[in-house]
């Protein structure tokens, strides 16, 4: 069982001390990333809901640099600490309660001052309220103080109740930490010393809006805040008051100089508050640089705005493409990371602000107006491949390999600008794939304004090489007049798709190869249309070639023809369903179609080719159907009933499950298996078919290989066999692909200037001159260099040495 | 990384919607024979019943039509000399293969040879009874010729003695074509009205056929293809090839033609490389107006020409420079191939001239202008490291406005840039961002003027009349008042009723030519 496609950005990641890894939570765990390749290196597993934070220990010395520790928090209602390097799990805490943020002070300050007893670790947890007290009217969320040491959460001290569980921000060196609380931030400051009972101090500073997100900074008593209308408030010298350790008298000092703090709302404990307003929606992020001097801010606009603290002038980064949610700096000074709503994570070099890398998750589902919503989902498989191809916001097709749970490669349908936020007027209304996945047909639809310029148009691609990089081969204005293209279907062996539409007409493209000879050998696929067909100019609402392709199935609102795709012959035509059909599928080899219907009679039908008539149908609405190429079995996901009886009996066994899987064989019409799963709605289905030499080395078993692949409307995945046990455990491993070389990379000064050369004090010293005994040692002993000589006191012997005759004759 | 880097950076300027390309591929082929540029020649009388070129260069050509055998210059494709000594209407001009006597039949039944120069009839050859259509010189031999005519015998002449050394009897019917075999002046071909094509020996007195094929049709040309071994007839509306030295097996039957075929010839690709059969094509044309080119290596039609008469006769130099077509009309359609060799040539005189003495260099010093510059025009050598700055990215003035989000102004500047093309991409794209009612409704009356005459030019056109007829009457109910306050916009707006009442009528007229053709269709469907 394989399982993927979760969010890398549901919450803040952190950097490793030595910059090289990013940790991220992803799910149910904690990836690590390369900062250096993008790469998957490892992930931290054992945690049994989503990770909510994650928290490196930092180095306190360069040695420790390398210790590679971390905190993280759950909500299973477990804090674990880890050693990543290797990766092990060290300890671990339950507190049973599921907690939404943590952070932990005195990791920061605890490493000025070293005693020889390390005190107990205290964090900070914001955690939710049971599910048991489910009790509307009381605040869900609590700000509680847990001892990690003992690992308990200390008894009794509830620093806050909020009504929602809040995110805790904390200031970069551990002494203060804050939530906002609607139109309030409220600040606590951490005892030096900390231990279970001690009185925290706590400050509230207010302002007009719902403020949204809070930044300290590095160094001074400043705070930043953004609300919901974008603009950004920045509070100097907070906490004088409440956090000053003197005495009452001198606050009362300062109490005189009321009248001279501008911009501070009433009482609030500040020396002055500026407001700046750039944003035109609320602010999601906001950080202050690792020097103090600037203010990174973001938000919906996908512009990431560099505000210099003294002057508040900015700086822009624009174009990053989708809204920006999280921002943090690495303890190197040339990167950092950013957090985009599309699931992607870019690595910035920082002063010149490039995108070093991206690590691209799966992309979320866009949201498409109402006009033209059609049984499309915004998702295809490539069955051959293991690959989803997922459309975005940005008219991008994503290829996504789902055992690899990565980004292949990413297609840009359409050649307009995206800016995030922008009402959709251009949308990818249909994208089909042909079976051997190396040609991809897409639909794009440009809404009309007030029944002016709208466009429909068809395009084709094809596919270079393995790495799906497809360039466009034809595009077909408004290939069914103006009405909408309802579906295409590839033919499973030759170069032929149809498309049908909902003007009442389907057309047969063929790719005709042209090579041309010219410098080079240029080969074009070009697609011309080959056949036009209509049925009762009903409108064509599916689309389906059989597994050997000698029969094209179109459904023609209620009734499914049957036509011989080469002839272009209406051969026959099948029965009556009660609403439109969806969508029509042939069942592996067999003389089986399925077709499904929507609307408020749905239906889920088997018809039979060679009977002409149906076999069995059900009364289900169906999200997705699927068939398997060569047997005779098929899925179907289904949603559940919302508001019949026996479902809301069955709703606690349920609980949020909203859908099945049910795997039927096609002649029985009791389902073989069924599975029950949650965010069906928009959700997708597909039997991967892949290459047994792919398979080989995670297949210890000999049935062939076939998987089932769920992808609910979120874009999280589940692939598994579906004639496994029931306990989906199976021999197929996530096929790792880990960036596990890491570069030795240089940062901090060596990577601004080079390495220092190391001074090797010993090759300093002068080394003693030698003298080469010649025959005449008179004639070379005073040549050279003056400061070489050595002094003459030498000299002077050597040279009347040297006019003594050399008596060669031994003395026996 | 660079990628990467893309990802924000990237940038689209609006595009014109793309222009369906041809489906008609321009094959490096068809633009040989698309190349031959016809000139204009002057039309003679009657219809051109043969057209041959003289082997010897510089390949004269002789036309026969009516009475007269007309001798053309291939360089200038002006008319040379007459030879017009014929009793009645000349036919099958036949060159000697040192290209200085010609012989040609006539339907009197003489076949006379003439001397090219002088024109003087030489010889008179008469022993046919009926009318000669065939006249040929072997290709090399120059003292014998055969002929064919419609008394159904083929005869071998001595033409310097007069007299006929062989005649064979076979066909049953008129003899109008033959042609002489490139591997053996012994052999020749003949074709005839009785459907077959018999193949002839010299060295066999007999007086019988070495081979015979049927071809099903009245022949009305056969040739050789330049090996030897193979034979291409024409007959109806069919081109048939036919293995000689296999036993006149069949290879191919084209049937691409809708008429008859009246005339074959060889004609050659100019290229250098690649063997023979490569080069080799043969043109054929038809009484229905179409010149095709057959490659007979692959059998494949690689070019079709369409002309607006029947043609009758088809020839092609030797030199592969100049490709003749007669037709029924006396029309001579004469292409001729520009070269690019004199061009060379003349290149080559002028470095030819000798040494050009360049001026010696002078050393450069901060005195001379020149000094300042040196080294700035310096192009990088082959095996340098090239630092490429990233290019930069142009944008039109247009799409500079609509980066700024100045959507009137964008659109104002690509209606005053004349390109129809981009002021529909710019449309399209203020659709897309949901803006052009809202500029049209923005628009000063001297603009309006400008989108309303933008909109009388092109409204009406195919590619743009989707978008631009809603646009178009939009934009006359939006801005009705000011259309009535002003003189200029009233032309404007005169001239676009204009338009769009031509347009009616034009689409009127097309939808009675859609009822007359649609229940032929209907017909036509159902067989």
């Amino acid at each position: 069982m394989i399982s993927g496609g979760r969010s890398l950005v549901s919450s803040l990641p952190a950097f490793s001390n030595d910059a090289k890894k990013l940790l991220i939570c992803h799910g149910n765990t904690v990836s690590i990333f390369s900062t250096s390749t993008g790469l998957q290196i490892t992930e931290l597993e054992g945690h049994k809901a989503l990770v909510t934070s994650v928290i490196v220990v930092p180095a306190s010395t360069p040695a420790s640099k390398i210790l590679c520790y971390c905190w993280t928090a759950s909500l299973d209602g477990t804090i674990r600490y880890w050693d990543f390097s290797v990766p092990e799990l060290m300890k671990m805490i339950d507190i049973q309660l599921p907690i939404f943020s943590m952070v932990i002070p005195s990791l920061f300050s605890q490493s000025m001052e070293r005693d020889e007893k390390t005190p107990d670790l205290f964090a900070y947890v914001s955690i939710g309220a049971n599910k048991q007290d489910k009790q509307p009217n009381t605040s869900r969320g609590q700000i509680r103080k847990c001892n990690l040491t003992k690992s308990c959460l200390a008894g009794g001290v509830t620093l806050a109740e909020t009504q929602e569980p809040e995110f805790i921000t904390i200031c970069p060196f551990g002494k203060y930490f804050g939530i906002r609380d609607k139109r309030k931030l409220r600040i606590w400051h951490v005892p030096e010393k900390d231990s279970e009972r001690i009185e925290i101090k706590k400050m509230r500073l207010h302002h007009t809006k719902t403020l949204t997100i809070l930044a300290f900074h590095p160094t001074k008593r400043i705070v930043a805040a953004g609300d919901v209308t974008g603009r950004i408030l920045v509070w100097r010298g907070f906490g004088n008051r409440a956090f000053s350790l003197s005495n009452r008298l001198k606050n009362g000092r300062l109490m005189t100089y009321e009248d001279e703090r501008p911009g501070v709302r009433g009482d609030d404990d500040a020396d002055s508050c500026t407001t700046w307003h750039w944003h035109s929606s609320e602010v999601k992020l906001l950080l202050f640089s690792s020097d103090g001097a600037y203010l990174y801010s973001g938000g919906k606009e996908g512009v990431l705005v560099i505000w210099q603290l003294d002057t508040g002038k900015k700086k822009f980064l624009p174009r990053i493409g989708s809204p920006l949610l999280f921002f943090i700096n690495s303890p190197d000074p040339s990167l950092s990371s950013i957090s985009c709503a599309d699931n992607q994570i870019h690595l910035m070099k920082m002063p010149s602000m490039e995108i070093l890398k991206s690590i691209a998750g799966i992309k979320l589902p866009c949201s498409v107006p109402e006009i033209c919503k059609n049984s499309f989902s915004g998702f295809v498989f490539d069955c051959a491949a293991g690959l989803v191809a997922v459309c975005a916001e940005n008219y991008c097709i994503q290829f996504y390999s789902l055992f690899d749970d990565r980004e292949i490669s990413q297609v840009q349908i359409c050649e307009r600008n995206h800016q995030p936020g922008d009402e959709l007027t251009v949308i990818v209304t249909l994208v089909a794939l042909s079976l051997d996945g190396c040609v991809m047909s897409t639909v794009e639809t440009r809404l009309p304004e007030e029944g002016i310029g709208g466009l429909v148009s068809l395009k084709f691609w094809m596919c270079g090489s393995q790495i799906k990089d497809f360039s466009l081969s034809t595009i077909i204005y408004e290939p069914h007049r103006e009405s909408g293209v309802s579906a295409i279907a590839f033919h499973p062996t030759r170069r032929m798709s149809v498309s049908t539409s909902y003007g009442g007409d389907f057309k047969i493209w063929v790719g005709n190869q042209d090579i041309q000879q010219k410098d080079k050998m240029l080969q074009k696929t070009r697609w011309t249309c080959h056949a036009v067909g209509s049925y009762k100019k009903k409108p064509m609402t599916a689309a389906a070639f059989s597994a050997d392709g000698s029969v094209l199935a179109v459904a023609a609102e209620t009734v499914i023809t049957l036509w011989d795709p080469e002839m272009n012959v209406l051969v026959a035509v099948i029965g009556d369903s009660l609403e439109p059909i969806g969508s029509l599928s042939f069942v592996g080899k067999s003389e089986y179609i399925v077709s499904t219907s929507r609307g408020s009679n749905p239906q889920v039908s088997v018809w039979s080719m060679s009977k002409l008539s149906i076999t069995w149908s059900y009364k289900l609405h169906a999200e997705a159907v699927t068939c398997t190429q060569d047997g005779s079995s098929f899925a179907v996901l289904a949603r559940l009933p919302e508001s019949s009886e026996a479902a809301e009996a069955k709703e606690t066994m349920l609980q949020s499950k909203d859908g099945a899987i049910l795997l039927f064989k096609v002649g029985d019409p009791v389902p073989v298996a069924t599975w029950f799963v949650k965010k069906s709605w928009g959700g997708g289905l597909a039997f991967l078919h892949m290459n047994p030499a792919a398979m080989e080395e995670m297949i210890s078993d000999e049935n062939p290989a076939s998987l089932l692949a769920y992808v609910n409307s979120d874009h999280e995945y589940i692939l598994f066999d579906p004639y496994g046990a029931q306990a989906c455990e199976r021999g197929v491993g996530r096929r790792h692909s880990l960036g596990g070389f890491q570069e030795t990379g240089q940062f901090g000064y060596s990577s601004i200037y080079v390495e220092l050369p190391e001074f090797d004090l010993k090759k300093n010293q002068t080394l003693p001159i030698t003298f080469t005994p010649s025959e005449r040692p008179w004639e070379t002993i005073f040549s050279g260099p003056s400061h070489t000589l050595p002094p003459l006191t030498k000299l002077c012997s050597s040279f009347l040495e040297s006019l003594l005759e050399k008596r060669t004759a031994a003395v026996e | 990384m660079a990628e990467d880097h893309q990802i924000i950076a990237k940038n689209f300027p609006v595009k014109p919607k793309l222009k369906p390309t041809s489906t008609k591929s321009t094959s490096a082929e068809s633009k040989y024979w698309k190349s031959f540029k016809p000139q204009p020649i002057q039309t003679l009388i009657a219809s051109i019943t043969s057209l041959s070129f003289s082997p010897a260069p510089p390949h004269d050509f002789a036309a026969a039509h009516s009475a007269t055998v007309t001798i053309f210059s291939s360089q200038t494709l002006e008319p040379k000399s007459t030879i017009s000594s014929f009793a009645d209407t000349a036919t099958s001009a036949s060159f000697r293969s040192d290209g200085r006597l010609l012989a040609a039949g006539s339907h009197s039944g003489i076949v006379q040879v003439f001397d090219v120069k002088s024109r003087t009839p030489l010889r008179h050859l008469r022993r046919h009874s009926r009318p000669v259509h065939l006249v040929r010189y072997p290709r090399i031999d120059k003292l014998h010729l055969f002929s064919g005519g419609d008394d159904a015998v083929v005869r071998f002449w001595d033409v310097a003695s007069e007299t006929q050394i062989l005649e064979f009897t076979g066909h049953k019917d008129y003899v109008r074509s033959g042609d002489c075999s490139p591997a053996s002046d012994d052999l020749f071909v003949t074709g005839s009205y009785d459907h077959t094509i018999r193949l002839w020996d010299v060295r066999v007195s007999s007086g019988g056929s070495m081979m015979e094929v049927n071809h099903g049709k009245p022949v009305e040309d056969v040739i050789f293809l330049p090996s030897g071994g193979l034979i291409a007839t024409a007959g109806g509306d069919s081109v048939k090839i036919w293995d000689v030295i296999g036993g006149g097996k069949l290879l191919y039957s084209m049937e691409s033609h809708n008429k008859t075929v009246t005339a074959l010839c060889v004609g050659k690709i100019g290229k250098e490389s690649g063997d023979e059969a490569q080069q080799n094509r043969i043109l054929s044309v038809s009484l229905d107006g179409y010149m095709k080119v057959l490659d007979y290596a692959k059998f494949k039609i690689t070019h079709s020409m369409r002309f607006p008469s029947p043609l009758l006769s088809v020839g092609f130099s030797p030199d592969c420079l100049t490709r003749i077509i007669g037709t029924s009309n006396g029309k001579i359609y004469a292409g001729k191939r520009k070269t690019k060799e004199n061009v060379g040539a003349e290149v080559g005189n002028i470095a030819g001239l000798g040494p050009i003495n360049e001026p010696p260099k002078r050393a450069l010093r901060p005195s001379y202008f020149r000094y300042f510059h040196r080294g700035q025009n310096e192009k990088a050598s082959e095996g340098d490291y090239l630092v490429m700055r990233p290019k930069k990215v142009k944008l039109a003035e247009h799409d500079k406005l609509l980066k700024k989000f100045r959507h009137k102004e964008a659109l104002v500047s690509a209606l005053r840039g004349k390109n129809p093309e981009n002021v529909v991409a710019v449309m399209e794209e203020l659709v897309a961002r949901k803006k052009l009612l809202r500029c049209v409704s923005n628009l000063e009356t001297e603009e309006l003027g400008l989108l309303l005459g933008f909109l009388q030019r092109y409204a009406t056109m195919p590619r743009y009349a989707g978008l631009l007829m809603k646009l178009a009457k939009k934009v006359v109910e939006m801005r009705a008042e000011d259309v009535r306050s002003d003189d200029v916009l009233k032309g404007h707006i005169r001239n676009l009723k204009r338009s769009v009442e031509e347009e009616i009528r034009i689409q009127q007229s097309l939808q009675e030519i859609q009822g007359i053709i649609s229940p032929l269709l209907r017909i036509a469907g159902r067989r």
